[in-house]
């Protein structure tokens, strides 16, 4: 009886720390990684970005993503990979007007996922 | 993930509430939250095997959520005998000693013949081989013995619950005009009666909704 509410009580703790860390880590990643959009965007909006600051963004988002799949689902990472490379691309081709649009649709993109995953009424249902 | 807690939760309460509305008909040898957990445990270890777009912490989380819930239900049900009777239910005497108690069968969803064949299964081929006989709450049937058995022939059903079973009627050698007789001396009209039976010896089992059973003795070809 005591081990089995021992048991519930760690299993209670455990889901408890990961919900926050999760929440946390999620919130804290995608800041980061808005931070690095949003800069990009400055650049591509003043038309002095290169390829090499949307590589910077594409290098720093492989490495958060290799962590963010054990938290979120591998389709909503796609996305993000797919608008980030079509954003390099004409970066490359130094097609400003076109990037502008793709790093916009990425901001609202890294804006609005963690929100996807915190505890509000019409995330549940 | 605490999404997923909520969300699994949710899930667990409405097929425990489902489950409990269905009765003793749809549960077999396990109490309703036990049938939901294994219901719902496998998916939930197979979706996210199987779907690898789905990171395996999900199905962790969902696991151990369900883990949690039945840890809660089971000290509730420890603690608190109401919580018990509530997700678990309580047995439901369906034979007395005034015969089957109709309102008891309704409650779990159960008609005579599901009663009969539960009967049969225990090793009781007759409603009188029995004082008591009841749904315990995992869903199997248990019954209070009488010492000798009625009959030495398989009963067929003639009645259920107003409904007269014509393939079972001819079997026996009865027609309408019989039957209409024999419910008149019984003083019952055919939608009152709960249940006829009748064994290749011609002994009835006769009961009218709100009273108690009879034994009567009736002619039958017993070619059967």
């Amino acid at each position: 009886m005591v081990k089995s509410i021992c048991y519930t009580v760690a299993a209670i703790l455990i889901c408890i720390g990961l919900f926050i860390f999760a929440d946390w880590y999620l919130g804290n990643q995608f800041d980061e990684f808005s931070a690095a959009l949003d800069s990009l965007y400055t650049k591509i909006e003043n038309e002095t970005a290169t390829r090499e600051d949307g590589y910077a963004v594409r290098t720093l988002w492989e490495d958060k993503k290799s962590k963010l799949h054990i938290l979120v689902p591998h389709n909503d990472i796609s996305y993000i990979d797919y608008w980030l490379s079509e954003a390099c691309g004409l970066l490359y081709n130094e097609k400003y007007d076109l990037a502008l649009g793709k790093i916009e649709v990425l901001r609202e993109i890294s804006k609005n996922l963690p929100d996807s995953y915190s505890i509000k009424f019409e995330n549940i249902f | 993930m605490a999404l997923i807690f909520i969300r699994t939760a949710i899930i667990f309460i409405t097929l425990l509430f489902v489950m409990r509305l269905m009765g003793k008909s749809q549960i077999g040898e396990m109490q309703p939250f036990e049938f939901v957990i294994s219901l719902v445990i496998a998916e939930l270890a197979c979706i996210p095997m199987a779907d690898t777009s789905i990171p395996i912490l999900y199905g962790i989380i969902a696991i151990l959520t369900i883990f949690i819930l039945h840890q809660i239900v089971w000290l509730f049900q420890l603690w608190f005998k109401p919580v018990k009777n509530v997700v678990s239910g309580k047995p439901s005497v369906v034979i007395n000693k005034n015969g089957i108690d109709e309102f008891q069968l309704k409650k779990n969803n159960l008609d005579v013949s599901d009663l009969i064949e539960s009967m049969r299964v225990a090793g009781y081929f007759n409603l009188d081989d029995v004082y008591y006989g009841l749904y315990e709450a995992n869903g199997s049937f248990s019954a209070l013995a009488k010492e000798e058995t009625a009959s030495t022939s398989l009963p067929l059903i003639l009645i259920d619950r107003g409904t007269p079973d014509q393939k079972n009627l001819t079997r026996c050698g009865f027609n309408d005009e019989r039957l209409n007789k024999l419910l008149k001396e019984q003083n019952a009209k055919l939608k009152e009666v709960v249940v006829m039976t009748v064994n290749a010896e011609g002994r009835a089992y006769f009961q009218k909704r709100g009273e108690k059973y009879k034994i009567l003795q009736v002619e039958v070809n017993g070619e059967w």
